[in-house]
């Protein structure tokens, strides 16, 4: 008897263990006992890390985790499309991106009708508000990415340049706040081949959405309400001359119209680049003495403001969706709750990575500072402040096409083929068409 | 039912697991495909599919002045990077022919750049011609051969030059070991014949091993010219055919068109005209393949 009533006991504890464990940080996520879950994720060391946290989730369920697929975005993103137009969608969770998830119309859920309101207030609203297509929530953000600035602290204490700069400009030098000082300080700092005032990525969606983000900090926009395309405006001249300006002036490598985000953050990190506009990513690689020359002279600011006076905070975020197809939408939502709760933020935060839940900026700044990296939380801290206006492309499935009909134009103009207007007339001229075929307009 | 019991129905019905694997591998998707370019077909709106279009997408590219000079720059990127390396195969073949030492190390060694992916070797040249950290630059400065740098990857005529110089690097060996087979198979009987009737060494290469060696080298070229294409991935990762679509291939416009942008209907349209491109070398190579083996008869 006493036997039977120890056994009793202890099958009552391991149960309300395990249910103590499926409803950790209040969320239910849920038993699976049994099930398979099929999912899609983007690879790569930065976003793999988090990969870690899966069989805590299945030993929580009770569920197993199939990785499906994992390959880098765009060829993630080539694979998805590709399933949608096999009708092939035999998996429950896939990577996403803000400036993607618009093309795949309704292969996602909305995560609203399965995730508790009060589950949703702890994420970033901000955050949460662009992951939204048509008014669906059809992504839950894993970590956002806003561009802000990274400077050399080394060349901005140099007496020599201070005392320079103050005799060509009559200012104090500082981080730029404004593209007009942002423009001036490369120029200043340039001196090729060993040093560039900075760098840009200068093709793809990086040439676009940089060319978006000082237009609209000029007070322009990519499109009118009426989706016009309207970038060949005043605005976008001026902002695409802000370009041609520092390639003219050998400011930057010749080569960064051929640019992408590693070879900047290669460039930056050998110690080439003065100033770099881009993600919080490159901090903790930026911070790294095994890997950056600039280690130990690392700062940072927010990004400058335009001509309107505001920023254009060019933001997106990297994201987890669930498919309408998956045979068990329940333990798909859970998982991608999972793996953007608080644990799983702090995680990515730690890596360097903005994150999306609310609490973790608090506590990635204290961990950084207990653990001995106060430039880092340093960065948290400033960067913190850009996402109340962090902006994100358009949200049409049309956004990707209409940049690649907008950077080759971009291009154009940066290398003297064409003067700004004609660029942007031809590349709006383009979007147009694009635009009117959709049915758009 | 009758037939299919006769004997005359026998090489068919052996040929039949063939034929079935042809035509879900080759036809089909080559059936679908045709089709699509007749539509606005869409990745990711899979209904556009049935909707037809007629020649839309193709009058398209006929008014589209960045596909016809995509076209143009890959006739003469074909052109120009198979022909050097074609000459520059010939030469190693020749070489790696007089080698009596080591050959098999060194054929081995030769071999390398084809063992690369073209991800890869795109890395590669990327980085050695990076002009603020690409090995070529800096060391043209340590030489003190220039002060500023060269922008290999921006200005037009050098960003082609430097994408035919990768495509040559991981290339020619295709060519120097396909030739060397040739070699390595030349009757000896023939050339020591000119020797002795005092023949030097240029007239015996000219009159002797080039014509034995022609069916091989259009053999080479045929093989070379339809897997050509392999460069796409070089070309993404050196350019993605910029900057200002002056290294635009039809491979990166197609690619760009038919993933990135979902146009797959107007992306396949595309293929097609490369597809009569791709016919076009074959049929010149084949006739010229056809030549030379009637004059190798001839020489018989």
């Amino acid at each position: 008897m006493t036997n039977m009533l120890r056994k009793a006991l202890m099958a009552s504890c391991a149960l309300a263990g395990t249910a103590g464990m499926a409803l950790a940080d209040g969320y239910d996520y849920g038993s699976f006992e049994g099930y398979t879950l099929r999912v899609k994720l983007i690879g790569g060391t930065q976003y793999e890390r988090l990969y870690t946290r899966i069989p805590e989730w299945e030993a929580l369920t009770g569920a197993r985790v199939e990785i499906v697929s994992s390959k880098n975005h765009f060829d993630l993103d080539r694979e998805i499309k590709q399933d949608i137009a096999s009708g092939d969608i035999s998996w429950c969770v896939g990577s996403n991106h803000t400036s993607f998830a618009p093309q795949y119309g309704d292969l996602y859920i909305d995560l609203r009708d399965h995730i508790p309101q009060s589950e949703l207030d702890q994420y970033v609203q901000g955050t949460l508000a662009s992951a939204m297509v048509d008014g669906r929530l059809v992504q839950l953000p894993r970590v956002t990415d806003v561009s802000n600035l990274y400077y050399r602290r080394s060349l901005y204490e140099d007496p020599d340049n201070q005392a320079r700069w103050r005799e060509e400009h009559g200012t104090e030098l500082a981080p730029p706040t404004t593209f007009d000082e942002f423009r001036d300080q490369v120029i200043f700092f340039a001196d090729p081949p060993n040093l560039y005032g900075t760098a840009f990525a200068g093709k793809d969606e990086g040439a676009s959405g940089r060319f978006m983000e000082i237009l609209r900090a000029n007070g322009g926009d990519l499109f009118d309400e009426d989706w016009n395309p309207i970038f060949n405006s005043p605005e976008g001249v001026a902002a695409l001359q802000w370009f041609v300006d520092i390639y003219n002036a050998g400011a930057v490598p010749a080569g960064t119209v051929n640019y992408t985000w590693d070879d900047i953050g290669q460039a930056m990190a050998a110690g080439q680049l003065a100033l770099d506009l881009d993600w919080p990513g490159f901090a903790a690689y930026y911070a790294d003495p095994s890997a950056s020359k600039i280690a130990d002279e690392l700062g940072f600011a927010l990004a400058p403001v335009g001509a309107a006076g505001v920023r254009g905070a060019w933001s997106g975020s990297h994201s987890f969706s669930v498919t309408q197809a998956c045979d068990n939408i329940e333990a798909a939502v859970s998982f991608a709750v999972f793996l953007t709760n608080d644990e799983s933020e702090l995680m990515e935060a730690q890596a360097g990575n903005l994150p999306t839940r609310t609490a973790t900026f608090g506590e990635v700044i204290d961990w950084f500072n207990d653990n001995d990296q106060p430039y880092m939380a340093d960065m948290f801290e400033v960067w913190q402040g850009s996402l109340a206006e962090a902006r994100t492309p358009p949200l049409i499935p049309q956004w990707i096409e209409v940049s690649n009909v907008l950077w080759p134009q971009l291009q154009a103009a940066i290398v003297g083929e064409k003067t700004p207007q004609e660029a942007l007339d031809a590349a709006a001229a383009q979007a147009r068409e694009i635009l009117e075929d959709a049915g758009i307009l | 039912m009758r037939f299919l019991r006769s004997p005359r129905a026998a090489p068919f019905l052996l040929l039949l697991p063939s034929i079935v694997v042809i035509l879900a591998v080759v036809a089909v998707p080559l059936v679908v495909s045709f089709w699509t370019s007749f539509t606005p077909y869409n990745l990711t709106r899979p209904a556009t599919l049935y909707d037809f279009v007629g020649w839309r997408n193709y009058r398209r590219l006929m008014g589209n002045s960045d596909f016809w000079w995509a076209f143009g720059r890959t006739v003469v990127f074909i052109t120009i990077a198979l022909n050097l390396e074609l000459l520059l195969g010939l030469g190693l073949a020749l070489l790696m022919n007089n080698i009596r030492k080591g050959e098999r190390t060194l054929r081995t060694i030769m071999m390398f750049p084809m063992m690369f992916s073209p991800i890869l070797v795109g890395f590669m040249f990327k980085y050695l011609f990076n002009d603020a950290i690409g090995l070529v630059n800096n060391a043209l400065f340590d030489l003190h051969i220039i002060s500023r740098p060269i922008p290999w990857l921006v200005d037009g005529a050098l960003a082609n030059l430097t994408i035919i110089l990768a495509e040559i690097w991981m290339s020619t060996s295709v060519f120097a070991i396909l030739l060397l087979a040739g070699l390595l198979a030349l009757p000896k009987e023939p050339i020591e014949a000119a020797r002795v009737d005092g023949c030097n060494p240029w007239q015996v290469f000219r009159h002797i091993t080039l014509p034995f060696l022609m069916p091989f080298i259009f053999i080479a070229m045929t093989i070379r010219s339809l897997d050509v294409a392999r460069a796409y991935d070089m070309v993404r990762i050196m350019t993605n055919g910029g900057p200002a679509g002056r290294t635009e291939l039809i491979w990166t416009l197609m690619v760009r068109t038919g993933y990135q942008n979902s146009q797959m209907g107007m992306a396949n349209a595309m293929g097609y005209v490369s597809i009569l491109l791709s016919i076009f070398f074959t049929v010149f190579f084949y006739r010229k393949l056809v030549a030379a083996r009637s004059f190798m008869a001839g020489a018989q």
